[in-house]
């Protein structure tokens, strides 16, 4: 833990996971390169991983501090700091094991700095990890949803313009059906009907409707006030979706999609980060939903390319 | 035009669509009030597939004029049919006027999701048509989709082209199972004789057309076709997606063959679909001696089998080495491939001490004659010798021997299918490798 008798000062932040994989599957969600620098920052609330693609594409990663099993915290301020998201991935999957307890410790800072990592509970083996991490850039943009009037909350959104919750899978799969037309999709959402559309348009043209019926289980939830209309490279759209884990599929879960102020697009996934053997968890009800403190949040940022809003 | 159909008519559509894939690149829509008419054909202008709907196929089927034209590339529509089937209510296809550039393809999903695909049309359709009269085919049969499978997957699964020999069921008296006679049709690989690196499998099938086909039409001197395996696979999987039979018509080398769904048992009256696949065939039969100033092998255009068009032709390069051709057939594994159900290896190799059913079929062999009058030149041997295992050099006495045979009779089966005793004067290798499948037929007799 301290790394000298003489410097007595307690880590940042250590604390302690019983399920890698969900952490897993949460940071996967954001991965839609081979090399990818996320920023690392560290608050009593939890655990925020930021990575970003060319200023137009950011995603962001909350893990709140009641995931863990261990949250202790003792920095003053936020401490950031620069990690590589595939490393960081790769090294959580080798402490996760089929049949085996995966929990693992995970402190910051060591000696040097690194993020550090131990398996917990193992009997017959320890692992243990070392990250080198950098001083992070600045972030270029931080976008934060503003309420009219309002200051910014980062844990917390309110939505300005529009939102339409759509169960991930169909959004997973109309991304991919989207890659034949062309690099420029537009998104229309729509009061009357209410609907949200994917249209895109080259060497052919497909349109996808989404249309807020009250008795499907397509679109979950929906509000608009009226009529916004914005493009979106195709390339950052097929990030949202791309690594979206299996188990936001099996679990049928919905992506709440918001087009806020010129035309930002945010989508939001939920992960569930529990146990395997959720399934006996007493919290887990008949529809596979769980306490909120056992999901992830996932949330994409696209800036629009062209305001064409009114 | 607008066309709707959802259920086992969409999964038809679908499978029409990735029929008609695997055989061209543009799709031709030809919509009347009579029917929906899809048809493709290959660059190389030797594979032409058409599929044909009526009108009460569809949930609806509306044409504003007389007659709809417009093609579009099958990749494109592919796209449309990424979505599985199973999720899909229902498909309207809408063209809003004739001389409308885009096709629109609307899928309602079970989910509530709405795609709609608008395709453009090709500026300068290619649009070919080809109708063959399936009765001036003089033979045919009919197979289970899952028996040809069965056949052909004794055969390589790269392999290009594949050769079928038609012959006539013989009615003279069984020595039992052993005896050839019940074999009337063969399925032979066909390999490239101007190939240099040729490691490939070879195969031949006999197959007894009464117990690997629901009916067997052919009568006179045996034909072969040999055509591309690609198209024919596809067609296979169709008409097996589609529960039907395959109906191949034939006629002989160098004339296209047809294969046509056989629906119950009257031909298609009973079906609000039809389909028709033509394949070219080359012009090389495999069963006769060839000119050796033509090509080796030739594969001509439907066109011109139909006679419609000039042909293309694949000139082979002729200044191989003929007896190369008759070297691939010895190069086959030492032990015949036995597969059961009715497919036997035709014993090819006669051993010296024969014993009487063995000098019967001797006799029969020397009755034989090949119908062709092409003169017999000593450096092409075009019909190869089967011999298991044994590998032939020099092969120019060997086809003498056999155009001697040659001369008299009718021929159901090529001479050089037989290995004449004269002949075993060139092996010395006799016994290696020789697969002695004579002797456990004859002498259970």
């Amino acid at each position: 833990m301290s790394s000298s008798a003489v410097e007595a000062e307690a880590p940042d932040l250590v604390c302690q996971l019983d399920s890698v994989q969900g952490m897993v599957d949460a940071l996967s969600a954001v991965r839609w390169k081979r090399h990818q620098d996320a920023v690392v920052e560290l608050s009593e609330h939890g655990v925020v991983l930021i990575v970003e693609d060319t200023g137009c594409l950011q995603a962001k990663v909350y893990l709140q501090r009641e995931l863990f099993v261990r949250y202790e915290y003792n920095a003053e301020g936020r401490p950031r700091f620069g990690v590589s998201l595939g490393l960081f991935v790769d090294c959580l999957n080798s402490f996760s094991a089929p049949g085996r307890s995966s929990s693992i410790q995970i402190q910051y800072p060591g000696p040097d700095m690194q993020l550090l990592l131990k398996s917990v509970d193992s009997h017959d083996a320890c692992i243990y990890a070392e990250i080198r991490t950098r001083i992070p850039d600045t972030i270029s943009w931080d976008y934060n949803f503003e309420p009219a009037g309002g200051t910014p909350l980062t844990f917390t959104v309110k939505v300005l313009y529009s939102l339409g919750v759509i169960i991930s899978a169909a959004l997973k799969e109309a991304i991919d059906d989207l890659e034949w037309p062309g690099s420029s999709i537009q998104i229309i959402v729509q009061p009357d009907p209410p609907c949200v559309t994917f249209k895109g348009e080259g060497h052919g043209d497909l349109q996808i409707d989404f249309t807020y019926y009250v008795n499907t289980d397509l679109v979950i939830a929906f509000h608009c006030d009226h009529r916004v209309s914005y493009r979106y490279k195709y390339k950052f759209l097929r990030a949202i979706t791309s690594n979206l884990p299996s188990s936001v599929i099996k679990d049928n879960r919905g992506s709440k999609l918001s087009i806020g102020r010129g035309g930002m697009l945010k989508v939001q996934h939920l992960v569930s980060v529990a146990r395997a053997a959720a399934a006996s968890h007493p919290h887990v009800d008949s529809a596979g939903h769980q306490q909120p403190s056992r999901i992830a949040y996932i949330e994409f940022f696209v800036k629009s390319e062209v305001d064409e809003n009114n | 035009m607008e066309l709707s159909l959802s259920d086992n008519a969409l999964k038809t559509f679908s499978r029409s669509i990735t029929c008609l894939a695997r055989v061209g690149n543009e799709l031709v829509f030809q919509a009347s009030s009579s029917q929906l008419a899809l048809h493709t054909l290959n660059s190389l202008r030797s594979a032409y597939q058409s599929v044909t709907f009526k009108p009460n196929f569809f949930d609806v089927y509306r044409i504003s004029s007389t007659q709809v034209q417009c093609s579009v590339l099958l990749k494109a529509v592919c796209s449309v049919f990424r979505t599985p089937i199973a999720s899909i209510d229902n498909l309207t296809v809408k063209l809003a006027d004739p001389d409308a550039s885009k096709i629109q393809w609307a899928l309602t999903c079970y989910s509530g999701m709405k795609k709609s695909y608008w395709i453009t049309c090709n500026v300068e359709p290619d649009i070919q048509h080809l109708s063959l009269d399936r009765r001036r085919f003089p033979s045919n049969f009919v197979v289970r989709p899952r028996d040809l499978n069965r056949l052909l997957a004794n055969f390589q699964s790269s392999l290009p082209e594949i050769t079928i020999i038609a012959t006539e069921p013989t009615s003279l008296p069984s020595y039992a199972a052993s005896e050839i006679g019940g074999k009337a049709v063969e399925l032979r690989s066909y390999i490239d004789p101007t190939k240099e690196n040729d490691s490939s499998l070879h195969t031949q099938l006999w197959t007894d057309p009464s117990e690997e086909f629901v009916q067997y039409t052919h009568t006179g001197n045996p034909v072969d076709v040999t055509f591309s395996m690609k198209e024919l696979k596809a067609f296979l999987t169709f008409c097996e997606g589609c529960e039907v039979d395959i109906h191949l018509f034939l006629d002989k080398a160098g004339e296209p063959i047809l294969l046509a769904p056989k629906f119950g048992l009257d031909d298609g009256s009973v079906s609000n679909f039809d389909a028709a696949l033509v394949l070219a065939t080359m012009l090389t039969s495999q069963l006769n001696e060839g000119n050796p100033s033509e090509p080796v092998q030739a594969a001509t255009t439907i066109h011109n089998q139909a006679g419609t068009e000039a042909q293309e032709r694949f000139r082979a390069n002729v200044s191989e080495h003929p007896s190369d051709h008759t070297r691939i057939w010895s190069d086959l594994s030492g032990s015949a491939a036995r597969s059961g159900n009715g497919v036997e290896e035709r014993p090819v190799k006669i051993p010296q001490n024969l014993n009487a059913s063995e000098q019967r079929n001797i006799q029969r062999v020397s009755m034989m004659q090949t119908t062709e009058d092409a003169p017999i030149r000593e450096n092409i041997p075009a019909a190869p010798s089967f011999t298991h295992g044994k590998v032939e050099k020099d092969h120019e006495a060997g086809a003498q021997d056999r155009s001697q045979i040659n001369v008299h009779g009718l021929s159901q089966r090529h001479p050089s299918n037989w290995v004449d005793a004269n002949e075993e004067e060139d092996g010395d290798d006799d016994n290696e490798l020789c697969v002695q499948s004579t002797p456990p037929y004859y002498e259970e007799r």
